[in-house]
């Protein structure tokens, strides 16, 4: 079977179409972020956390009332699994108290209803600040990390396109997390270290389709004139274009096993995960590569590209 | 030639060892299913008596399932440094205390180092660290390194007495790490009663001999703070005390207190006497509801201020039951300077009264506590001695004699299992500064099978559809990639297994993201083969330009997705570190599996002419 077999199309003529697309996106996201800003999870935001589970079917909006008459603050929704609810509230070291306060007001009054505390968790305010911090720490060192890289592999420009490529796909994430936070019941898409890891995951893997794309441009530009390079950097997108798509695909195919069976847990990573590799795939050739082409014609001088065989 | 031997040793080596890690594992399984398919319990027991070494044996090599798959316990605790460095501080005066209190509210604020906040308070209002710490000749600068070592130390000393108490309670397996400079990471697998291990953990356990103020001196003090309450009848006084006594029953309740009459009205007339009762005998007494409002109001500063010299009040760790019926806290006043603390104790041993009913902690004390023990109480016969345990009074019994055994004994305790738990805390040691929860994560074992479930649902799926379009895409060469894939899927779970990590939910979807992620290298190498044959290269030596050529874009690949998860798995924390984890032994495997077994598989088909150019579709 093969699909996108001998493609030849144009994509450096459409580039900024491309980049117009791209900006619009990055832009409504960037506004979401400052507007409504992120839905913050538990990780990030401190507070405790109980997960009920009911025996038998029950009404969010009668949970909550019998919560709010037994005087137990916090907010109540449903949670991604049968029967189950999230209820969230401030931060207190012991969570027994938490856990007897829900659990009387429940076996009280939903008598009939058997109900069972699955899960407890509890974040206190300087363990959030710190998870941030070092959620930040990590997602610098990375794209540090593969700026050298790829500079040491390639060539600065090449690294850098790649990078600014990754901030892309990682900002449309994000702003998309913002934009569609707390709006779909069966995923909320809170900000927490699953989303972080995701953000990691993408970084790594955004660059492998653009590494693909660049290795066969150094692999043909090596020698040729820059009056080619259009044509090059085009021919070389088509050649890689059949397997930039499938590496593609069968990640996204895992990714979304995970997003269907997973459970809630992983559901706002896989989604993460999932947008973020679709993305990255459109970035490695409409916006890395891109970048790179239109950086090569202003600066006018010819490419030094290290590791290029010539065989 | 040669090195085509030694790839094929390699990989029957690494298939060897990946199956020896994983035995354990499934002779754990299969003994466990056996163990379950036995009708009776004597069954059962006798299989599992004779099989006893081998069980054992798996079940301690076996892959480690994580806290949320195997239902367990996850905390972070904090060491007070400030109460730490408190303890050290001598010469205490106001300003120390209103700085201390400065630094406790930034350090609860920030994840700075406690130390550095206090040295920043410190220069802020130009004072040497000197003046309180240590000696008075020292360097701020030795005095920080100093403190620093302290820290450090009662950071240690603070996760072996929690592993003390961990391993004396009985937990499996548990996982006492610490981070950074305050930090505590426990992990309890498989715990099922959480509130008991949490007061178990969090308790300091400083224990502490204190001798008992006459009665007269009580009532006299108690006279002075209601009296000081009337004059300063301000803010803080009128609605909780309303708040925390509903009714006047609960006055009468306490049987008309001598200086506080059962007065209805008067109620703001005799603030403390709302909530505090005095008997006959001297001796006070607040109830259930008023209890909180009575120790928020002990720890306000002007109220200690009031005490008489090196006193201090302290309620008991349990009620007494009233004549109705009703729970009252008896109020101790106490010389704060404690006769003898806890550091003496040698052995605990939780066990009934004399009466057989009422459970109660005995204890023993080294020689010199022995030797003080019987000075002490032999110098203060018919005095009383209040037993004070986290700054809560156990009981106070009247010295009847000198003590020349060293033998103490802890009673007012309301059940056995709290006495065994007395008596763990106690032969672990006391905390050298309290601790508290900052993070807790629980997760019981009805959740923990379900994302098993999920996980076993997830990886079945993940492994069927991504091999399934291997073989559609490539035909012959996409079962070479399917076997690579297996054998890489066996990898990650071996190397858990062989280096005792745990799988958890986010490590599933890490092996779940691997699938995906390893096959990647085969459809590099198969495009690559693909195009070669297009452009009128026989099959043998496409398929060596190929595995030549696509090889830097796929080091490139791996080593950025390497490089994202180890950077993952060193910041991260728990959960998000197992996700890490597999991820990066799972592309470190595929860099094998992918390239060097495929080619072997490859080669060993073309010796064969089982291979034409129609195998990569």
């Amino acid at each position: 079977m093969r699909i996108f077999h001998k493609t030849s199309f144009d994509f450096i003529r459409f580039r900024k179409i491309a980049y117009v697309f791209s900006l619009v996106i990055l832009a409504s996201g960037m506004i979401s972020l400052a507007v409504k800003g992120l839905n913050y999870g538990i990780d990030f935001r401190g507070g405790s956390e109980v997960l009920i589970r009911f025996e038998k079917n029950v009404d969010v909006s009668t949970v909550r009332s019998v919560l709010d008459v037994a005087g137990v603050s916090g907010s109540l929704k449903q949670y991604g699994m049968d029967r189950s609810f999230l209820f969230s509230t401030v931060f207190n070291g012991d969570t027994n108290d938490l856990k007897s306060l829900v659990s009387h007001a429940l076996n009280d009054r939903l008598k009939d209803n058997h109900h069972e505390i699955v899960r407890v968790e509890a974040v206190g305010p300087s363990i959030a600040s710190d998870l941030k911090w070092s959620a930040v720490k990590a997602l610098m060192a990375s794209l540090l990390a593969i700026l050298l890289y790829v500079g040491f592999r390639f060539e600065l420009k090449f690294a850098t396109a790649g990078v600014v490529a990754i901030f892309h796909d990682i900002l449309t994430v994000l702003g998309l997390f913002s934009l569609l936070g707390g709006l779909i019941d069966f995923m909320p898409l809170e900000m927490d270290q699953s989303i972080i890891a995701a953000f990691l995951t993408i970084a790594g893997y955004s660059i492998t389709d653009t590494v693909v794309v660049y290795d066969r441009i150094r692999e043909r530009i090596r020698g040729q004139k820059p009056a080619d390079y259009e044509r090059i950097f085009n021919e070389s997108m088509n050649q890689t274009l059949s397997r930039t798509i499938i590496t593609s695909s069968t990640v996204l195919l895992s990714v979304l096993v995970l997003f269907i069976f997973a459970g809630p847990a992983i559901r706002g990573f896989a989604f993460a995960v999932f947008i973020g590799i679709l993305i990255g795939t459109y970035s490695s050739i409409f916006v890395a590569a891109p970048l790179v082409y239109d950086w090569l014609r202003l600066s006018k001088s010819p490419v030094h590209l290290r590791g290029s065989k010539v065989s | 030639m040669k090195n085509k031997r030694f790839n094929l040793l390699l990989i029957a080596v690494v298939t060897l060892v990946a199956a020896w890690s994983l035995w354990p594992t499934w002779r754990d399984y299969s003994l466990s299913k056996q163990l379950s398919s036995f009708k009776s319990a004597p069954d059962s027991l006798r299989y599992t008596l004779s099989n006893r070494d081998e069980i054992e044996n798996a079940r301690k090599k076996s892959l480690k399932l994580g806290l949320d798959l195997k239902g367990g316990m996850h905390l972070v605790m904090e060491v007070d440094q400030v109460d730490l460095f408190d303890q050290k501080a001598g010469n205490k005066d106001a300003k120390f205390t209103a700085i201390m209190n400065t630094v406790r509210a930034k350090a609860s604020k920030s994840d700075a180092k406690v130390l550095d906040i206090l040295i920043g308070e410190f220069k802020n209002e130009n004072i040497r660290l000197s003046r309180y710490f240590y000696d008075i000749r020292n360097s701020d600068q030795e005095i920080v390194k100093k403190l620093e070592k302290e820290s450090e130390d009662a950071l240690n000393r603070a996760k072996e007495i929690i592993r003390n108490r961990i391993d004396q309670y009985g937990v499996a397996e548990p996982v006492i790490t610490t981070q950074g400079s305050r930090k505590l990471i426990i992990e309890l697998p498989g715990v099922s009663d959480e509130n008991r291990v949490r007061n178990l953990l969090k308790g300091t356990a400083k224990l502490e001999f204190r001798l008992l103020r006459d009665p007269e001196i009580l009532v006299r003090t108690l006279d002075r703070l209601n009296t000081y309450l009337v004059q300063n009848s301000v803010a803080p006084k009128s609605a909780p005390v309303a708040d925390a006594l509903p009714s006047p029953s609960v006055s009468s309740q306490l049987k008309a207190p001598v200086p506080a009459p059962a007065a209805t009205g008067q109620a703001s007339a005799k603030p403390l006497y709302d909530v505090i009762g005095v008997f006959q005998n001297g001796t006070a007494y607040t109830t259930e509801h008023s209890k909180d409002y009575v120790v928020s109001l002990l720890h306000r500063a002007d109220i200690q201020a009031l005490l008489p010299m090196d006193t201090e009040l302290l309620l008991a760790a349990k009620p007494e039951i009233g004549k109705n019926g009703e729970k009252l806290f008896p109020v101790y006043l106490v010389k704060k300077t404690p006769e003898l603390t806890g550091g003496v104790i040698t052995e605990a041993k939780a066990t009934f009264g004399s009466q057989g009913v009422q459970p109660e902690v005995l204890m023993a004390m080294n020689s010199e506590g022995t030797s003080k023990w019987a000075r002490i109480t032999g110098a203060n016969i018919g005095k009383r001695i209040a037993i004070v345990l986290d700054g809560a009074v156990y009981s106070a019994p009247v010295v009847q004699s000198k003590i020349p055994s060293g033998n103490s004994v802890i009673n007012g305790i309301e059940s056995l299992e709290e006495a065994k738990d007395l008596e763990i805390v106690l032969k672990a040691g006391a905390l050298p500064a309290p601790v508290r929860i900052m993070e807790e994560r629980s997760v019981g074992p009805s959740l923990g099978a379900d994302y098993i479930r999920a996980g076993v649902l997830s990886l079945g799926w993940a492994f069927l559809a991504v091999s399934v379009f291997m073989l559609l895409y490539y035909k012959k060469a996409g079962i070479a990639a399917d076997i690579a894939l297996v054998l890489n899927i066996v990898i990650v779970l071996s190397v858990l297994a062989g280096f005792n990590a745990s799988l958890s939910l986010p490590g599933i979807a890490g092996i779940v993201l691997t699938i995906g992620m390893a096959v990647d290298a085969n459809v590099l190498i198969y495009e690559r083969i693909r195009e070669e044959l297009d452009g009128g290269k026989v099959l043998k030596s496409a398929i060596e330009v190929g595995y030549d050529r696509a090889f830097s874009s796929i080091l490139d690949s791996h080593v950025t997705t390497l490089c994202a998860a180890f950077l993952l798995f060193t910041y991260g924390i728990g959960p998000i570190q197992g996700f890490a984890l597999t991820l990066m032994i799972g592309t470190a495997a595929s860099l094998f599996t992918s390239i060097v077994v495929t080619k072997e598989i490859f080669s060993f088909l073309l010796e064969r002419n089982l291979m034409t150019q129609k195998s990569f579709g």
